[in-house]
């Protein structure tokens, strides 16, 4: 039993002599080698107070190589001499008290090296926590990472505050959002920034309100604007179109247009259209089968019995836009083709016997449906009742009332899409479109853009949907999983009170998990067991803290955390004029006269602004200099 | 024209266009081509200008730094591109057509130079903007009574374009498009080169044509739409043409 004990204590002498030891001999190397100690020390403390990664500090060990070869060549000797003379000179020098002179002497090769330890010791420290293995405790990982995000996030800020440390764009056709707090499965950097043609593809924000969601997107629309326009200049690419559905609508809506065209305006586009208040569009350049889909699902339409006048309706409407004598020319032009008679006199020559027995079985219902157009009209407003088509302007901005006039915006919104998926079709001029559906939850019943998000690729027109939920998403989940799935472009996650399911996009990635045996509380020992377990990329419950103009970009199975930097405009004219309509009438078609008293206000401020208004004939003068111009 | 008049005002002229063919200066000062040439002996003894034969026809004369210094311009100094000989004739046959006119007079209008509204640009000319041939500005009238002596479009000012050589009808259209649209004047902050409600620069833009350029202009003129009343199109007047036809160079001799 005595020898049993005794043995015990000698183990316990033994152990506490080799830790002392070991101690001792570290100290003694750090001591010596005092200037690599005491630059690792600073790395180390500057990387846990900037939140960097360990990979910085290497970094800037390796851009330290052209100075160390430098003086390893200067000095004309053996590498490991000329170390060695300079770690006995530093001490010399050190002893004398000439300790300037003496880290002057040793600098070239103290920083490299201690860099280097300094990212290795830091490096050490970070996997040992993320591990679980660190640390006094288990909960120890937890207040590192929260500890690491606080300062993450402090540099970053710092760094968007810099004035000109974050561009709009960047070579390469990157558009920078702001500063990186953070990175998962995601290469780390200064700058966060996502490719032109990420802005090509479709993009999915969700963000709930006064969390910075229209600063990013304000940014987004810039950067895709400048670097759209870059590329056009250098011929790689049709010019750029952005269009806007603020589905909100509102002052508030009026205060971002004014501030998305000062954004834009120095972003360099040169006209942007603010719809329906400043300029106007036309439905009725849509094709005649078109327009004779989108008139009818205008019209909120009931099912079961309720489809047969449906099917009136469509029936109806179609004889009225595809009328021997062309398409109607204004939602005026319409109205008056469903009216009894003008039917049966437009197919009185050039009918079929099937066009005539359509007209005079829906005779009976023709007063209903003219009722029905009479009230969607009056209530859509002459924003759709041109002059105007998308190309008159590099930027438009549409605000939907979709605050206090859901099924108005709705339909709003429905004509707009369509009129847009139209132009990106067959409009005269090839544009890069990028449509952007701000509080797309307000309009999201109706507008079915999952199915523009399928086939919109094709059409050079990518789909950018923010919504400040999931739900808002769609109206069902599988509505919304498509749409989130089909963001090619990337998630942009800001603080929302239920992350999980957008979290979901970006997977889960291979951790180490370790567990420690409890000694006694509150002391857990270094001994337990570890397993690769599968932990999701993003972070819920990061998600939910996020602080104003934080965001996260989940892409490709990674996710970065960025600081975004608001982008600072111009101030607004002072007095000066107010915008008005666009133009140009679009080809084929003049311009509408509205009777509305609304439309007035609408009209250009100048009459020969109108195409075709009256311009004085100026033949005679021409025809004198140049003689008369051909017949045409 | 007295002696001194046409001395500045040949000047002008020449700085205005970059460079002129004698026959064009001799027409713009209104004078026989003799005396032209003798006034461009004038200028090149004076180190205003230099004349030279750059291509067929006519010595092209243009003006010096010194002679640009005198005439108060500040344009850059250089001998006309031989790429754009043909363009600068036949830019300089409208100018002097259209002012020829007995409207032009009336209307107080003014020409204002492809030159002039580069200059405006200073050196930060955009890629992107296109500038016309020259533009036409005919003064709004001083009172109610004058119109009746003036001319009905006073206030419009009218873009001026020369095409030579047909290009694309997409092309052609954008550029007329974006004429038309044009609410600033050149060189203004890149916000108000086309402000949606605010009147347009330009009540119209007159396009003048060579017969190989003709259909493609007509056809984009038709793509315009609405817009198209805002398009006129005529033949290049008669003196536009670059004298392929002319004389041997050498006959005409060499000041130099």
């Amino acid at each position: 039993m005595r020898r049993w004990l005794g043995l015990l204590v000698a183990q316990a002498v033994l152990k506490g002599l080799v830790r002392v030891a070991v101690a001792v001999l570290v100290a003694a190397a750090a001591i010596a080698a005092a200037p690599v100690t005491v630059i690792a020390a600073i790395g180390f403390g500057a990387a846990w107070y900037q939140g960097w990664q360990p990979r910085r500090l290497l970094i800037a060990s390796a851009w330290c190589v052209p100075m160390v070869v430098t003086w390893l060549v200067a000095s004309g000797h053996q590498p490991a001499a000329v170390a060695y003379d300079s770690w006995l000179a530093f001490w010399r020098l050190a002893r004398t008290g000439a300790i300037p002179r003496a880290a002057a002497t040793i600098a070239p090769l103290a920083v490299p090296l201690g860099l280097v330890v300094g990212g290795l010791a830091w490096s050490y420290r970070i996997r040992s926590l993320s591990a679980g293995a660190g640390g006094l405790s288990p909960a120890s990982s937890v207040a590192f990472d929260q500890r690491q995000w606080r300062h993450q996030a402090r540099a970053a800020r710092a760094r968007i505050a810099a004035p000109g440390s974050v561009p709009l764009t960047m070579r390469d056709d990157l558009l920078v959002v702001g500063a990186v707090i953070r990175t998962v499965g995601q290469r780390a950097g200064q700058l966060a920034s996502i490719g032109y043609q990420r802005m090509r593809s479709h993009q999915v924000i969700v963000g709930t309100t006064g969390t910075g969601k229209t600063t990013l997107l304000l940014r987004l629309w810039a950067g895709f604007m400048a670097t759209g326009l870059r590329r056009h200049a250098a011929g790689l690419g049709p010019p750029p179109l952005l269009v806007v559905l603020d589905c909100k609508g509102g002052s508030a809506a009026r205060r971002i247009a004014d501030r998305v065209r000062r954004v834009l305006r120095e972003a360099g586009a040169r006209s942007t259209a603010v719809w329906p208040d400043e300029a106007s569009l036309s439905l009725w350049t849509l094709p005649p089968r078109q327009l004779t889909t989108t008139l009818v699902d205008l019209i909120e339409h009931g099912t079961g019995g309720a489809a047969y006048y449906t099917d009136v309706m469509e029936a109806l409407v179609g004889l009225a836009v595809e009328a021997p004598c062309g398409p109607p020319g204004s939602s005026q032009d319409l109205l008056a083709r469903l009216e009894p008679g003008w039917l049966s006199m437009a197919y009185a020559s050039t009918g079929t016997a099937a066009d005539h027995a359509m007209i005079s079985s829906a005779a009976g219902h023709l007063a209903d449906v003219a009722l029905r157009y009479r009230t969607l009209f009056r209530r859509l407003g002459g924003g759709l009742d041109g002059p105007g088509s998308f190309e008159c302007a590099d930027a438009w901005y549409c605000i939907l009332e979709g605050t206090d006039l859901i099924s108005v915006a709705e339909s709003q919104a429905r004509a707009l899409v369509d009129l847009l998926a139209s132009f990106a079709v067959r409009g005269p001029v090839k544009r890069e479109i990028l449509l952007a559906v701000d509080e797309f939850s307000a309009v999201s019943r109706r507008l079915p853009i999952w199915q523009l998000y399928e086939r919109a690729r094709a059409l050079g027109l990518a789909v950018q949907v923010s919504a400040q939920s999931w739900q808002g998403l769609g109206a069902s989940d599988d509505e919304r999983r498509r749409i989130a799935a089909s963001a090619e472009g990337g998630i942009w996650l800001l603080r929302t009170p239920e992350p999980e399911p957008i979290a979901v996009f970006a997977g889960t990635r291979k951790v180490v998990d370790t567990t420690r045996r409890l000694a006694r509380f509150p002391f857990w020992a270094h001994a337990g067991s570890s397993r690769v377990a599968e932990r999701p990329v993003v972070d819920a419950g990061l998600i939910r803290a996020l602080d104003v103009g934080q965001a996260a970009n989940i892409y490709r199975g990674g996710v970065t955390y960025v600081q975004v930097k608001r982008l600072v405009s111009a101030p607004a004219a002072v007095g000066g004029s107010k915008a008005g309509p666009v133009l140009a009438a679009p080809a084929g078609r003049e311009a509408t006269d509205l009777t509305e008293a609304g439309a007035a206000a609408r009209m250009p401020t100048s009459g020969r602004d109108l195409a075709g208004a009256a311009l004085p004939d100026v033949s005679a003068v021409l025809d004198a200099a140049f003689g008369p111009e051909r017949p045409r | 024209m007295p002696s001194a008049d046409i001395h500045a005002a040949g000047l002008v002229f020449t700085a205005e266009m970059y460079g002129v063919q004698l026959d064009q200066l001799a027409a713009a000062v209104g004078a026989p081509e003799r005396r032209a040439v003798a006034l461009v002996a004038r200028w090149t003894n004076a180190g205003l200008a230099d004349a030279a034969r750059l291509g067929p026809g006519p010595r092209w004369v243009w003006l010096t730094r010194a002679g640009l210094a005198t005439s108060g311009l500040p344009y850059t100094a250089a001998a006309p591109a031989l790429s754009r000989l043909a363009h600068l004739r036949a830019v300089t046959a409208v100018r002097l057509a259209l002012t020829a006119t007995p409207q032009f007079g009336a209307g107080k209008a003014f020409w204002r130079s492809e030159r002039r509204l580069r200059a405006r640009f200073g050196r930060k000319i955009g890629l992107r903007e296109h500038i016309p041939d020259g533009e036409v500005h005919w003064p709004d009238a001083a009172d109610e009574g004058s119109v009746t002596k003036g001319v009905a479009w006073a206030g419009e000012c009218w873009a001026i374009e020369a095409e030579l050589t047909p290009k694309t009808l997409t092309k052609t259209v954008a550029v007329m498009r974006e004429v038309l649209a044009r609410t600033g004047d050149y060189g203004c902050p890149a916000a108000d080169i086309a402000v949606p409600g605010r009147p347009a620069r330009h009540a119209r833009v007159i396009y003048l044509c060579s017969p190989a350029a003709w259909p493609v202009v007509t056809r984009a003129r038709g793509a315009l739409g609405g817009m198209a009343a805002k398009v006129e199109i005529r033949l290049l007047p008669q003196g536009a043409q670059y004298f392929p036809h002319s004389p041997p160079a050498a006959a005409h001799g060499d000041p130099r």
